[in-house]
């Protein structure tokens, strides 16, 4: 054991230093605009009929915050965010997306809450959603219906 | 020594985020690196096993349901949720429901994974069986008081609130965080299983509850 514990207390401090230099390589080209994009985006198919979950992780490649603001679909009557505090959800009217960070919807977390479905979001389909942000322009996303179980370290 | 690596993976973690931010990939791969840090077993084995509440509410055919009598000698999940619930209560009771129909027939049959409403007032016996019946027609839904509800879930270490409308004068519920796995030998509830438990966790497991073995 001893052999192994020595080698990993070198090798952190490494990567940490690492990062570290990235990030100070990346504050250098500097145009104040974030610069966003979606990516791991799903929508487990619901037991309900009018109500849905969605997640996605909003990635901000720029140099300044922005807002999620709002988020409409025209499948749904409402699209709400919501943030979990402890085992409640409580809707929110937005949030941050920080420069050079992520604004992460999973399960357990934050979460877009989809109400009023015109159809029940089945497996297989996709769910067209636009998001809108307090600086850049709205984003629109094709947001893929998933198994009711899908987890998304697994993939299925 | 689990500490240590643990702190070490996320630093780790973190590194890896920091690089993808400013890197020109983004397969999604961060997202996986971050959840890694829960990287624990789903399943705790208690060493004091809950006794089973003494619990009758009403089922979803309106009658009344003796927790202790209809669940005696067999093995027994109990989950608190709402169907209101988009996110963790459906995803929950759907791990379950597929890792349920993994088990030989005489085993589905003899299990009963019971769902206790924290929202009673929305969740009827009606409401609770039309959502029940889209994961698991065998599933037991029970509904009644909140207060006899919430005294039960503290029995079993659950805390649940009451529901309340919040500004926007939505009703906002609560769930519980945990399932809890009762044996079919003791009837005591010896396992305790986090939100993140996965299809595969119960896929695992199943097998070993219905015999009441530690899995």
């Amino acid at each position: 054991m001893r052999p192994i514990r020595s080698a990993r207390l070198v090798a952190v401090p490494a990567t940490a230093v690492a990062g570290a230099l990235l990030l100070a390589a990346c504050g250098s080209d500097t145009d104040g605009r974030a610069e966003l994009s979606v990516q791991a985006a799903y929508i487990p198919q619901p037991v309900s009929d009018t109500m849905a979950a969605g997640f996605l992780t909003i990635v901000n490649k720029g140099d300044a915050e922005d807002e999620l603001t709002s988020v409409t679909s025209p499948a749904a009557g409402q699209v709400t965010l919501h943030e979990t505090v402890g085992s409640s959800m409580e809707q929110v009217s937005s949030l941050d997306v920080p420069a050079h960070g992520r604004l992460v919807f999973k399960s357990g977390g934050n979460h877009l809450m989809f109400e009023m479905l015109k159809n029940k979001p089945v497996q297989g389909a996709t769910v067209t959603v636009r998001l809108h942000f307090a600086a850049s322009d709205p984003l629109e996303v094709e947001i893929p219906v998933k198994s009711a179980t899908y987890n998304p370290k697994t993939g299925h | 020594m689990r500490k240590k690596t643990f702190a070490a993976a996320v630093l780790l973690a973190a590194a890896t985020l920091t690089l993808s931010a400013c890197g020109g990939s983004d397969s999604g791969s961060p997202v996986a690196s971050v959840s890694q840090e829960t990287g624990k077993r789903a399943v705790t084995v208690l060493d004091q096993p809950f006794t089973k509440p003494a619990l009758v509410l009403t089922d979803t055919q309106g009658k009344p349901y003796d927790l202790r009598k209809e669940t005696a000698g067999r093995p027994t999940l109990v989950y608190f949720g709402y169907t209101h619930c988009p996110d963790v209560c459906p995803l929950t009771m759907n791990n379950i429901a597929v890792a349920k129909k993994q088990l030989p027939k005489a085993e589905q049959d003899d299990l009963r994974v019971v769902f206790v409403t924290t929202d009673p007032d929305r969740d009827t016996p009606a409401a609770l069986g039309k959502w029940l019946k889209g994961i698991d027609p065998q599933a037991v839904g029970l509904t009644g008081k909140f207060a006899t509800i919430q005294a039960a879930a503290y029995r079993l270490g659950i805390t649940v609130e009451a529901p309340h409308k919040d500004k926007n004068g939505k009703i906002v519920s609560t769930h519980g965080t945990q399932v809890v796995a009762f044996s079919p030998k003791t009837d005591a509830g010896y396992l305790l299983y986090g939100e993140d438990a996965t299809v595969d966790d119960y896929t695992k497991d199943l097998p070993k509850i219905v015999k009441g073995e530690n899995p």
